[in-house]
Formats: structure tokens, C-alpha cells, sequence
């Protein structure tokens, strides 16, 4: 789901700059909220963000995908601490590993850093509160949903490119959503589900208070 | 620290070594859609692509493109290029966040 690039024009780059601005200044201000003993756990968070993207798992037709581990940090922590997180993976992964880019990295945040949290944090919350669904169940259905909504708007990024500006992403919508879609539907989608309903269960079985205390505070 | 982070703290350890994984397991497949390189797009479509030709060589200071280091071509020598990837990543997200945790809670107070 990393764009890298070149698949995106300077228009499409710079208005997702400018979307990210107030997401960034919203998300870093909150960054003062976090408890000095929530920290550590950010800290290593972010590193199991950053490894869980060098998972690489097969999808049947002979590409890739990966989980990002979005929707966990969003659960455990906040959706504005998944902001934070993945800014700062995305960014070393581009710099460092050549994995995504400088001019797409606004949008690259803004499909793995915002809206597959925040997707998957408010459907793991209707679903848990006003279905009163088991919050495991729940947590595992909000990361499918999550990832596959930001695999679908990267492919919508990448789809509409010929429409604005040929030359970049040659391929168009009617080629790049369904790819991106069906890819994290069938392979990434499972995986971030097993994967966030196991730690979920594992933090509600060890930590039952950071569940509890988020319920009354809630009221 | 608590006990949750302690125990993702071993799994984070244990993701690093198991790393190959990631690409042992797809080694005869082809990248995720949409993030092939230049050449590969332009002979699938089967013209130049200018934009992109431009835009994609902004930044080549990648130390270890790809997450292994230029030339370890083989499974072997792969896997451990990815397994220094893994380390040298996680350690480079981790300083970040703790230079940003230190930055931005600089000015709210003492106790953070």
C-alpha cells in the first residue's frame, strides 16, 4: 500500500500535504495527552508497526500485501497516537528503505495513518457499544474494515491520476480499486483481523483495567 | 513497564529474527500493485511514462533499498540483509519517537 514516487502528480501530492497539515498539528498537540506510562508502550507499538509492514504475505494472482497494525495502536491507545506512529514508520520507510516516497508520504499517511485507524477504531466502537458485539470480534472486523478502506482509497489515488494528469500512475479507477481492493479483501484483511483480535484478547486477559477505565470514562 | 508492553517487547524481538519470513514466503511473486519500478510499469503499458521517469528518482539515498543491502541477491544473504533491515528500522523508529515524545512534551511538564 506504500505509493511510491512518481505514481502520483505534483497536484495530487501537494493537495494530500495539504490535508495533512491540520491532521499532523491535531495529532502532535495530542501526543501531550499520552500518560508517561502509555510511553513505553507507543514506543514499541511503533516498532511492531514498522515489522509487521516486513510481513509480506502472498495474495493468489502473484502480488503482495502486508497488515500495517493500525487499528491495534488506535484500540489500545488512541486513533491520534496511530497518526503519530505511522508518520514516523512511514517516514524512516521511505527515507531509509526506499519503501513508499517523499512526495507521496503525505498520502501514504493519510491511507495507513489516518484513515485505516480511524476507520477501524469507530467500526471496533459502534460495533462493541452499540451492538454490545464481544470487543474481540469486534477489533478483528474494525482492521479488515480499516485496511481494506485505506487500500481502497489508495487505489482511488492512485485510479483518478490519469483523469488529472497523465504521464504518473498510467493505470485508472476502473483498474486500481478492484486490484487494491480484492488484494486486501481476500489476504491483508484476515490477517489484520487474527492478528488485532489476538492482541486485543491478549491485552483485555493481562490489562482488563485499560479496557475498564476506557468504558467508565466513556459513561 | 507494564506487563502488556514487556510481552510485545518479546514478540517485537522475535518478529526481528523471524523477519525472512516476509520474504522467503513470496519470493517468486512479483511486488504489491502499484509499486513496481519505472521500467516494469512503462514495458506493461507499453509506453514512457515521463512524470513518473521524473518524479520517482527524487530520492535514491536509500541505505538499504528494499530492506537489504545492495547486492545480497541470494536467499541466504537476503535474509540477513532484511534481518539487519529489521534492527536497523526499529531502531531508527523508536529514537524518533522518543526525540518526538521528548520534543513535544517538553513544554507542558516537568513530570512527562
Amino acid at each position: 500500500m506504500h505509493i511510491p514516487d512518481g505514481y502520483l502528480g505534483p497536484y495530487t501530492c501537494a493537495f494530500f500535504y495539504l490535508i495533512m497539515i491540520p491532521i499532523w498539528y491535531r495529532a502532535f498537540k495530542w501526543l501531550k495527552n499520552l500518560k508517561p506510562s502509555q510511553v513505553p508502550l507507543l514506543g514499541v507499538l511503533t516498532a511492531f508497526a514498522f515489522l509487521v509492514m516486513m510481513y509480506n504475505m502472498p495474495v493468489p494472482g502473484g502480488t503482495t500485501v502486508h497488515i500495517v497494525g493500525g487499528t491495534i495502536i488506535a484500540i489500545l491507545i488512541s486513533p491520534w497516537a496511530a497518526t503519530v506512529s505511522l508518520s514516523i514508520v512511514l517516514l524512516i520507510q521511505a527515507l531509509f528503505f526506499g519503501d513508499g516516497g517523499i512526495t507521496s508520504y503525505a498520502a501514504n499517511v493519510f491511507n495507513m495513518g489516518v484513515v485505516l485507524p480511524f476507520v477501524g477504531y469507530y467500526t471496533y466502537k459502534f460495533l462493541s457499544e452499540r451492538f454490545k458485539l464481544n470487543e474481540v470480534l469486534s477489533a478483528g472486523i474494525g482492521a479488515y474494515v480499516g485496511i481494506v478502506t485505506a487500500a481502497v482509497m489508495a487505489g482511488v489515488e492512485l485510479g483518478i491520476q490519469p483523469y488529472i494528469q497523465p504521464g504518473y500512475c498510467p493505470y485508472p479507477l476502473s483498474v486500481s480499486v478492484p486490484a487494491m481492493a480484492i488484494a486486501h479483501l481476500v489476504t491483508a484483511g484476515p490477517a489484520a483481523a487474527v492478528v488485532t483480535g489476538a492482541v486485543v484478547w491478549y491485552v483485555k486477559k493481562s490489562r482488563p483495567d485499560l479496557f475498564a477505565m476506557r468504558t467508565i470514562a466513556r459513561g | 513497564m507494564d506487563r502488556v508492553t514487556k510481552t510485545l517487547l518479546v514478540i517485537v524481538g522475535v518478529m526481528v529474527i523471524l523477519s525472512p519470513i516476509g520474504i522467503l514466503l513470496v519470493w517468486n511473486y512479483s511486488d504489491a500493485w502499484g509499486e513496481w519500478d519505472v521500467q516494469t510499469v512503462e514495458h506493461m503499458v507499453g509506453h514512457r511514462l515521463p512524470g513518473m521517469e521524473k518524479l520517482s528518482t527524487i530520492w535514491n539515498h536509500a541505505v538499504l533499498p528494499d530492506y537489504n543491502v545492495p547486492g545480497w541477491e541470494d536467499k541466504l544473504h537476503a535474509s540477513i540483509g532484511y534481518i539487519i533491515s529489521a534492527i536497523v528500522g526499529t531502531a531508527l523508529v523508536v529514537l524518533l519517537y522518543y526525540l518526538l515524545v521528548k520534543f513535544i512534551a517538553r513544554g507542558q511538564s516537568p513530570a512527562g
